[in-house]
């Protein structure tokens, strides 16, 4: 398991509770520069309260997060949002905002009330809208976009902050799967051209194991398993984490572990035919 | 792209696309539309003073506060105008310039117009702007288009305040609006103190509000009964809103208070952009807000309970006025300019209608400031179909 132990973002001991429930306790995490990390796990794993915390939403309990060596909570929040963009699970929109104007909120940390559009900004939001193909949509409401077309303008807005590190909590949620394809290859070109460092939350194990770089694993608040997918991504962990039994086999396109969960439940299991069919996948479970 | 082509883009970037624009801006856009010159916001020109100052200028708001004065300022002619006696313009305006600036010769209208008309119709405007800003904040950190200072407890706090002193006593002018302000302002902080927890939650915000409001308002009644029949009496107009017999000894401290508060505004003005979104992307892009929410909230707070204070709880101008003005320049906030001119705008041509439409008798202004506002925003409401509208789903299909 290879752990890195250095990186800008770091967690330290850090336990995070809401109200009375200790949600993460004395997690020790450090997110890898310039590489895609994606955190996985099971409802309620904690997995979106860990990456709030990262992204300084969440005030833990104990311990800290680190930016570059220093405590986020000593941290400006403007000077915080310089650096870690994030973008949350179900974000809202003032009524009636067009889109260039909700993209353009992206470059709140950077401007001043005397400084409300420079170039930089102008160049960042047009920049922005052309990477999520948005551009076409600019003077549309958000309110009047489908759910897919809104996720890729959240986005946008993101992006337009150009932030160092980039936090997004299931960023494909809502979008169908050309789209959800579109968006993890955009944070993949955005991690390799620009080096930015990017952290997500997502929920499709394979979709993970595809994209990241680096995979968290976590289960009821701990970190179960960390590394590269391939290493990491094992029928055992599956089975660990999730209690799903599967198969493990290569993706045939990229060669990154792709999980496919045991046979679907049948109505007719007993009867003789079907039962040969479910032998021969529990064979094929075996083997994997 | 090239390097000539984004130098090309950088240099007629300025000049070219305002016009481009300004055609553009009202039409719907089609799947056709030419590719955008800028990404910067659709509908808002660019003021650049200097070499790094740019400011952002919201074209429509921008016209639909010139078309606000121009009204008001009719409305404010028609005023000194009309009433019990009819005033010609030209002569109202040489009124005025005698008993204000002691122009020209003394006419006859000098006590109608400078004494009579003038102080109250400035306390109107007065009143109104700072109902109209109020409204606008409250409404911003509730993020309720039906939250007002009536919802919060504002005007609830000053009606019990104000009622209870007259009822065991105190009659002195020059004491009751300061306790209303008091009690305005003590009520609505009880409502944000219990509804502070570790955040401010919006919805909260608005329920522990309305519990205070319904509690004051049983306290005020409580006063009511318990008094005097003639304070009652009194009571009853004071907590209806008027005017009547009111003015430059409340227009002149409000004035002096609106005038000291204009840098909040101004810095309100920008800072209600960065709390419409949700709490975790306005964290994320770097706002605090707690300290933002507190301070549009005690801005909002305060000229509300200073406007109360000046003329009684005139109903209505809170909540209708930053709405209608949103409606009108159709922007993503509440247009705190465009807020302060509607209200002043209501409660001017109210009082002018609660002065006439029953002369001799005249109503309260707060009971007409309703009249003057609710159909224009059902208007409003609906023809403008999807834009303005509040929530995320209904509104127009594309």
């Amino acid at each position: 398991m290879t752990a890195p132990t250095t990186g800008r973002l770091a967690a330290r001991e850090l336990t995070l509770a809401y109200e009375d429930r200790t949600v993460v306790d004395g997690l020790d995490l450090v997110i890898p520069d310039g590489e895609v990390t994606v955190i996985v796990g099971p409802n309620a794993c904690g997995k979106s309260t860990l990456l709030r915390a990262l992204g300084r939403l969440l005030k833990p309990r104990g311990g800290a997060v680190l930016l570059d060596g220093t405590d986020l909570a000593r941290i400006p929040t403007k000077k915080i949002a310089q650096t870690v963009g994030l973008l949350p699970q179900t974000p809202v929109a003032p009524d009636a905002i067009t889109v260039a104007d909700l993209v353009s909120r992206g470059r709140q940390p950077h401007q001043h009330w005397w400084q409300q559009w420079s170039a930089e900004d102008e160049r960042a939001v047009g920049d922005a809208m052309e990477r999520t193909d948005v551009t076409a949509l600019a003077d549309r409401l958000v309110d009047e976009l489908s759910g897919g077309q809104r996720q890729r303008v959240w986005i946008a807005m993101a992006l337009a902050q150009e932030t160092g590190l980039l936090l997004l909590d299931e960023p494909t949620t809502y979008l169908d799967i050309a789209h959800q394809v579109e968006v993890l290859d955009l944070i993949r070109q955005l991690n390799h051209e620009r080096g930015r460092t990017v952290v997500a939350v997502l929920h499709d194990l394979n979709q993970a194991a595809r994209y990241a770089d680096h995979l968290i694993a976590m289960k009821a608040g701990r970190v179960v398993a960390r590394g590269r997918p391939s290493e990491v991504v094992t029928a055992e962990l599956v089975r660990e984490v999730f209690g799903l039994e599967s198969v493990v086999v290569p993706d045939p396109v990229t060669g990154s572990p792709l999980v496919v969960p045991g046979a679907p439940w049948q109505a007719e299991r007993a009867v003789g035919e079907s039962a040969d069919a479910s032998a021969d996948v529990s064979v094929t479970a075996e083997r994997g | 792209m090239s390097a000539a082509e984004s130098t090309t883009g950088g240099t007629t970037g300025g000049t070219a696309d305002v016009t481009a624009e300004s055609t553009a801006g009202g039409t719907t856009h089609s799947t056709t539309a030419p590719p955008r010159p800028t990404a910067r916001p659709p509908g808002f020109g660019l003021l650049r003073t200097g070499r790094r100052a740019s400011f952002l200028l919201h074209r429509r708001a921008a016209l639909v506060a010139l078309a606000l004065t121009a009204a008001t300022a009719a409305v404010c002619v028609a005023y000194l105008c009309l009433g019990e006696s009819f005033i010609a313009p030209a002569d109202a305006v040489k009124a005025l310039l005698h008993t204000q600036y002691g122009i020209g010769q003394p006419t006859p209208n000098d006590l109608v117009v400078g004494t009579l008309r003038l102080p109250r119709m400035t306390l109107g405007l007065l009143v109104g702007a700072a109902f109209g800003i109020a409204g606008a904040l409250i409404q911003t950190v509730a993020r309720n288009p039906l939250a007002s200072p009536d919802i919060i407890g504002v005007t609830q706090g000053a009606s019990a305040v104000t009622v209870g002193a007259m009822t065991y006593g105190v009659t002195a002018f020059a004491v009751l609006p300061y306790l209303s302000v008091a009690g305005g302002l003590a009520a609505a902080a009880l409502v944000y103190v219990f509804a502070w927890r570790g955040g401010l939650q919006a919805t909260r915000f608005v329920l522990i509000g309305i519990g205070f409001a319904v509690a004051l308002r049983s306290i005020t009644q409580l006063f009511l009964t318990k008094g005097d029949y003639l304070v009652a009496q009194q009571a009853k107009v004071w907590m209806t809103g008027s005017l009547n017999g009111r003015g430059w000894d409340e227009a002149i401290p409000l004035g002096w208070a609106l005038l000291f508060l204009l840098p909040a505004v101004l810095w309100a003005a920008r800072a209600q952009r960065t709390v419409s979104m949700d709490d975790d992307t306005a964290t994320a892009l770097g706002v605090r807000l707690g300290r933002v929410r507190l301070g549009l909230a005690t801005l909002g707070i305060v000229l509300a309970a200073m406007a109360t204070g000046a003329a009684g709880p005139v109903d209505f101008v809170a909540l209708l006025a930053p709405q209608i003005a949103r409606r009108m320049t159709r922007t993503a906030q509440i247009p705190l300019l465009c807020s302060a001119l509607t209200g002043a705008f209501i409660v001017v041509a109210a009082d002018l209608l609660a002065r006439k439409l029953f002369a001799p008798i005249e109503l309260p202004v707060g009971v007409l400031t309703a009249a003057v506002g609710a159909p224009y925003l059902i208007y409003l409401l609906l023809t403008s179909g999807g834009r303005g509208r509040s929530g995320r789903n209904g509104g127009t299909t594309a």
